[in-house]
């Protein structure tokens, strides 16, 4: 009850910025954000930076220090407040957030796409929970490792990926994440399709047991890796992507080499999906070839897309909204009169079988909403809202 | 436009139910909560059914009195038949709504993801809808088993062809995963114990569309009887396959083939002469329970496309157990005494395999594995069945 009063709260407030922003502000800035998007720079007067290090640094000014504060402490206190399903909800939101933004790097700062995420996902899943299981060796150790492995194998579709482009290269990809899969099935060291079960994860004599143990290891991991990307996007290899996104023939002439910075891209995205494969083994603590389908590279595709490609803000927010909405959007049929209404209406015009599928015509059509509405993502929404709100009330 | 959008969107985050906690945890004077997921959307819907006749026959026990005055709430919610939601949906409705016992719930793998977080908090959960072996090795205080082993099917079939039909050769085309591999470790067994071999076995991917290359290593080892372990398509391609090079054995294959009207019109009328294995009563057998349940609870209660057939018949036959349970537990519910009553179940018979729980034994997985019977059937020209044995009980 008392979560639910928070989210209303918040929900309200949200609603109350975004809207008088948005309404307000549509047009006149219309050109400012798309500069903002495709150079990554503040271009408002008081944000104007004068050097490489301003640019890279974390706190610019006194209100940032003050929200980042706020978020940390929201951080910290988050999982004594709420129960522990919320608990479980955040973790299962942080992984994905960890494989957008790292597809984000490859889709929304260089250009290419992949629908073979959930190859790397799987990698990262099953490396970290067989060099733990088979080889003795340390969670601290196997996760990277098995990070690394994945992006070994990130490399490797980075090679073909030189030739291809736009629905060749998803082909490529597409064929990548279905066949990793099923090498795993086979493989007796991997359990076959009977699946692995996830050991206990044990850092010195710290043992992570609880939902809420294990979150704020997984929010110490996501912060760093999203940090770790940030200073990335500002150094010359992430400009040397950005080259390559907007057009790679011009980044050649200029001298950026392509084979090394777009095997690169691969490389290190398939490294975030990889982290995030092994955290994810232990949400679950037990993992099957199965599990990592086609329809979660298009779900970790989706949430780049509609949280706003090539900025940061996007996936993050992309892959909490997604994430929610899918766990949470059966709940509508709870809803008095509406959700009786809507399970009618579903099962009598929407379903083949007869049962109720509402829940995805609604996730669909918010996405298509989106899509439609604001086709910078949330992002698009939220630079309105930021640019309204800092020079109110002028 | 926007703004409409941006207020149906968060209206929607807004409304999630309030928790609300109880003493015996999911049982009030006037309820008690039971769980179960279920795929109802995705690759594997075709399942959903086991979950949707759970609910029919929960809302028949409510329309015909409930038990001991408390009605069954049921909270049936779909997984997708992904893990990572069955653990979320399955953390918020025990965290959330708190429930009293889990039925059911389709799916080695979700359920395999949910496994230990309802143990750790001793939720009883009863009749997972898979035959896998990870249920009862080890066995867990909580957990009841009502799904009969791949593995001893296969020993019925195999000892039936060798001993009533006087089959010399028998060849196996299994499933190359778990499922596959049970049956195939049964037929293995089985044989040995009459003196006898495979004479060929024959792995099937999931993935492979063309089977002639099995049907011809099958026809090539001579084999009289082919016991098929896969799935439903892969069966009824090889069944095909083998007519078209006139290769023509006794065919038998496993309960989740045993839907006779459905593999008589999937195959085209080739599953004619098919003997399968049952997990229970046929849901069109003259079985006066089965009977009963197609009049009182799928004709009254079942939604207008629904259909009457085997899985939608296993959500009952999987969950009669723990009803029994629950009426034995008498008025004062405590998951303590429902485990007591599911274990003193000895002997019970609804329409499934006779049902025999014991005692926990951690080292017994017979203690939670409750059923080991099981009988065949074999498919006439219309998808009708004739029962060829009675129940066969396998040690």
């Amino acid at each position: 009850m008392f979560f639910d009063r928070i989210t209303a709260f918040f929900c309200l407030a949200a609603v109350f910025f975004i809207l008088t922003a948005n309404t307000i502000n549509k047009y006149d800035c219309k050109n400012t954000f798309d500069n903002e998007l495709f150079t990554h720079q503040k271009v408002l007067p008081m944000d104007m930076k004068r050097n490489y290090y301003e640019d890279v640094q974390l706190v610019t000014s006194p209100v940032v220090f003050f929200w980042l504060i706020l978020l940390f402490v929201f951080l910290v206190v988050f999982p004594f407040i709420v129960g522990n399903y919320y608990v479980y909800v955040a973790n299962y939101i942080a992984i994905n957030i960890i494989v957008a933004a790292g597809l984000n790097l490859l889709v929304g700062y260089t250009g290419q796409i992949s629908l073979g995420h959930a190859g790397f996902f799987a990698i990262g899943a099953y490396g970290t929970v067989i060099l733990m299981a088979k080889a003795g060796l340390p969670f601290l150790l196997a996760l990277p490792c098995s990070g690394l492995v994945a992006a070994g194998f990130g490399f490797l579709l980075g090679l073909p990926a030189l030739r291809l482009e736009g629905p060749y290269l998803s082909i490529a990809t597409l064929g990548f994440g279905l066949t990793i899969t099923q090498v795993i099935g086979r493989i007796t060291l991997f359990g076959g399709r009977e699946g692995l079960h996830a050991p206990d994860i044990v850092i010195g004599s710290w043992i992570i047991e609880t939902d809420r143990q294990f979150y704020f290891l997984l929010v110490f991991i996501t912060v760093l890796l999203l940090l770790g990307m940030r200073n990335l996007i500002r150094t010359r290899v992430g400009r040397a992507f950005i080259a390559i996104r907007d057009a790679d023939i011009a980044a050649q002439t200029m001298g950026v080499n392509i084979v090394f910075y777009k095997t690169l891209a691969f490389a290190v995205s398939a490294f975030y999906a990889g982290i995030a494969g092994g955290l994810y083994a232990f949400v679950l603590k037990f993992i099957e070839p199965e599990m990592f389908t086609l329809m979660m590279s298009i779900m970790f595709l989706a949430m780049v897309v509609v949280g706003g490609q090539g900025s940061l803000m996007g996936p993050i927010v992309g892959a909490g909204l997604l994430c929610w909405l899918d766990l949470k959007l059966r709940n509508i049929l709870d809803i008095p009169f509406l959700g009786d209404w809507l399970e009618t209406l579903s099962m009598s015009w929407f379903s083949i079988t007869g049962v109720s599928n509402i829940q995805y015509v609604v996730f669909g059509s918010i996405m298509v909403a989106i899509m439609l509405f604001e086709p910078l993502g949330l992002y698009g929404v939220w630079l309105r809202t930021k640019r309204y709100w800092r020079t109110w009330p002028f | 436009m926007k703004k409409k959008m941006m207020i149906l969107g968060c209206m929607i985050l807004m409304l999630f139910s309030a928790p609300i906690a109880w003493t015996e945890e999911g049982v009030t004077d006037t309820e008690i909560h039971i769980g179960q997921w279920g795929p109802q959307t995705g690759p594997a819907a075709a399942w959903g059914s086991v979950a949707r006749g759970t609910g029919d026959y929960f809302k028949w026990i409510n329309a015909t009195g409930g038990i001991h005055g408390r009605k069954i709430v049921y909270h049936m919610f779909d997984d997708g038949y992904n893990p990572a939601k069955t653990k979320a949906g399955v953390k918020e409705l025990q965290e959330g709504t708190g429930i009293f016992a889990w039925a059911s719930g389709v799916g080695t793998s979700p359920g395999l993801a949910v496994k230990d977080y309802l143990m750790e908090r001793k939720v009883p959960w009863v009749g997972p809808a898979a035959g896998s072996l990870h249920w009862v090795s080890p066995p867990e205080k909580h957990l009841f088993a009502v799904y009969p082993l791949y593995y001893n099917e296969a020993r019925a079939l195999v000892r039936y062809a060798v001993e009533d039909m006087g089959k010399k050769r028998v060849a196996v085309a299994y499933l190359n995963d778990e499922y596959g591999k049970n049956g195939l470790r049964g037929a293995i067994e089985e044989l040995e114990a009459h003196g006898m071999e495979v004479v060929a076995q024959v792995p099937v991917e999931q993935t492979d569309s063309d089977v002639k290359p099995h049907v011809m290593q099958l026809r090539k080892s001579d084999a009289d009887m082919v016991l098929l372990w896969t799935t439903v398509s892969h069966a009824v391609r090889i069944v095909g396959t083998a007519k078209a090079m006139n290769f023509t054995p006794q065919f038998m294959s496993t309960s989740t083939c045993s839907d006779f009207p459905l593999m008589n019109h999937i195959s085209k009328g080739l599953w004619e002469g098919v003997i399968c294995a049952t997990f229970g009563e046929l849901p069109d057998s003259d079985h006066p329970g089965m009977q009963q349940y197609k009049k009182e609870v799928f004709d009254q209660f079942a939604s207008k496309d629904e259909r009457w057939g085997m899985f939608y018949a296993a959500g009952i036959i999987f969950i009669e157990p723990m009803i029994e349970a629950l009426k034995n537990a008498g008025p004062d519910l405590t998951r303590e005494k429902f485990v007591t009553e599911m274990e003193k179940l000895t002997g019970f018979k609804g329409v499934g395999p006779e049902v025999n729980f014991k005692p926990f034994d951690p080292n017994d997985m017979y203690s939670r594995q409750g059923t080991r019977q099981t009988f065949l059937v074999q498919c006439l020209a219309d998808g009708k069945a004739e029962k060829l044995t009675d129940w066969i009980t396998l040690d």
